[in-house]
């Protein structure tokens, strides 16, 4: 019986429990961004879903976004009136959310990470700010414009991987100076 | 050998980071400096750090998603 | 030389280490539950639910941090997460040309994936990007992925990242007009031919890699 006990920890140790080494996780979101190509007819993304998130809220809010240039898109119009119920992007980046915290409970690792200091909401409001504007113009976020365009063999992800460098070269350089 | 515990709980990534090497530079050869984190990837890049630097470096779970990282500044 | 060993022994209390599995099963019945349900709607978003379900346990399981890949070089000279982003690009794109060669083949009218325009808007945004990702704490992924670890800054970073999304697609127009319109879009393989375009960006990348290995042995800090 130890035997047998022993072999179940270790396998949850290594399965559940410790870190996967990275490259583990590279070719595995390797595969898994062919797979959701492969069905879903393009590859994965994740930032225009905030953007229908935000159109919607503004809406309940009494907004109109239906002149916005963005929804003369056939597919973000369509998008639109379908609602956050029928958008596969919302359901995806929900289930990021909980995937990653089903990893965490079955880790035994969770824990809720207050905030320390005003600063960090700063920086969170300020940098998703600005995350989500850049995503925005450039036609992505490191996924959708990055880790997807690419392999896409797209120039404009060849460009947006220098710029990203470059933004996170310039971001490092605040975060040291007003945030360490 | 002193010990030195720095609370590095709550902060982002890659703070930990940043404070355990500039805490370090503040340690004598056979001092131990001990990382109290609850960030997942700190656990990783904290060692890698330590580990390339040469000193000797042990992680322990202290409770739920939160860590020891002690590290031994070897030279 | 001493040993970690025989370090004075001030540790804290080791607290009672308590499983929090009771909760995973219930969660786990909770998705369950919720995936059944979505098929009723469509079976595509109950297939969208389990690809979101994926990413974020395979990003939260290896601590994969698209952000620290293009942060780390020059912050703490670390290139291991580079290294790794660079091979799931490499395994994607073998898969990428696989599918888009395919439809290549069936004679489609657009090759599928993600290609768009390239110009200023692209190096703009995508800097704007760099810089907020490395402020907040996490890009795109990572936000998702942190706010299921518990952390309330990226609970945070989320609302200013739905703020910043609603702004830009208010400003779209504008980009459109001005950069978008007038860039070209560029697919590599019609203007270097495929092989060339295919071997070429896994040369690319191996070159990439071997840079980032190289970067990463020499004693940064």
């Amino acid at each position: 019986m130890p035997e047998e006990e022993n072999f179940v920890h270790r396998l949850y140790n290594s399965v559940l429990k410790e870190p996967w080494p990275y490259w583990v996780g590279a070719v595995l979101l390797g595969l898994l961004n062919i797979s959701l190509f492969a069905f879903k007819g393009n590859p994965w993304g994740i930032t225009t879903t905030f953007a229908y998130w935000g159109a919607w809220i503004f809406q309940a809010l009494g907004g109109d976004v239906s002149q916005w240039t963005f929804f003369q898109n056939a597919k973000n119009a369509k998008a639109l009136t379908a609602g956050w119920l029928h958008d596969g992007g919302t359901m995806q980046d929900l289930g990021i959310i909980v995937g990653a915290f089903l990893a965490t409970l079955l880790a035994s690792q969770f824990r809720i990470k207050k905030i320390k200091a005003a600063k960090q909401v700063v920086a969170a409001l300020v940098g998703g700010i600005l995350m989500g504007y850049g995503a925005r113009i450039a036609l992505g976020c490191n996924i959708g414009a990055f880790f997807s365009a690419v392999p896409s063999m797209s120039l404009h992800g060849w460009i947006y991987t220098i710029f990203i460098f470059v933004g996170a070269y310039i971001g490092s350089k605040i975060l040291v100076r007003y945030l360490l | 050998m002193a010990e030195v515990r720095l609370d590095c709980y709550g902060e982002a990534c890659p703070i930990p980071l940043l404070k355990a090497e500039k805490k370090m530079k503040e340690l004598k050869t056979g001092d131990v400096l001990i990382v109290e984190t609850d960030h997942s990837c700190a656990i990783k890049n904290v060692p890698e750090w330590a580990r390339k630097k040469g000193y000797l470096v042990d992680i322990e779970e202290t409770g739920e998603g939160t860590w020891d990282i002690r590290i031994e500044k070897t030279a | 030389m001493s040993s970690l060993a025989t370090a004075p022994a001030t540790k804290k209390e080791a607290r009672p280490r308590r499983s929090q599995l009771p909760y995973a099963m219930l969660a786990i019945l909770a998705v369950v539950v919720v995936g059944v349900l979505l098929a009723q709607i469509s079976p595509q978003l109950s297939t969208m639910w389990i690809f979101g379900l994926a990413f974020g346990f395979v990003l939260q399981r290896s601590r994969f941090c698209f952000t620290a890949s293009l942060r780390d070089p020059v912050l703490t000279g670390s290139t291991s997460l580079t290294k790794a982003v660079i091979i799931a690009f490499a395994v994607a794109s073998v898969g990428f040309a696989a599918i888009q060669y395919n439809a290549f083949l069936a004679g489609a009218k657009t090759i599928p994936g993600h290609i768009s325009p390239a110009g200023w808007h692209t190096a703009i945004g995508a800097t704007l990007f760099g810089i907020g990702m490395v402020i907040a704490g996490g890009c795109a992924s990572g936000t998702l992925m942190r706010m299921g670890e518990g952390f309330v800054m990226q609970w945070i970073a989320i609302i200013g990242f739905i703020i910043g999304s609603l702004w830009g697609i208010h400003d779209y127009g504008w980009w459109k007009a001005t950069f978008m319109d007038k860039s070209p879009t560029v697919f590599l393989p019609q203007v270097l031919g495929w092989p060339l375009a295919f071997f070429g960006q896994l040369a690319l990348l191996g070159a990439l890699y071997l840079l980032a290995e190289w970067y990463g042995q020499r004693s940064k800090i």
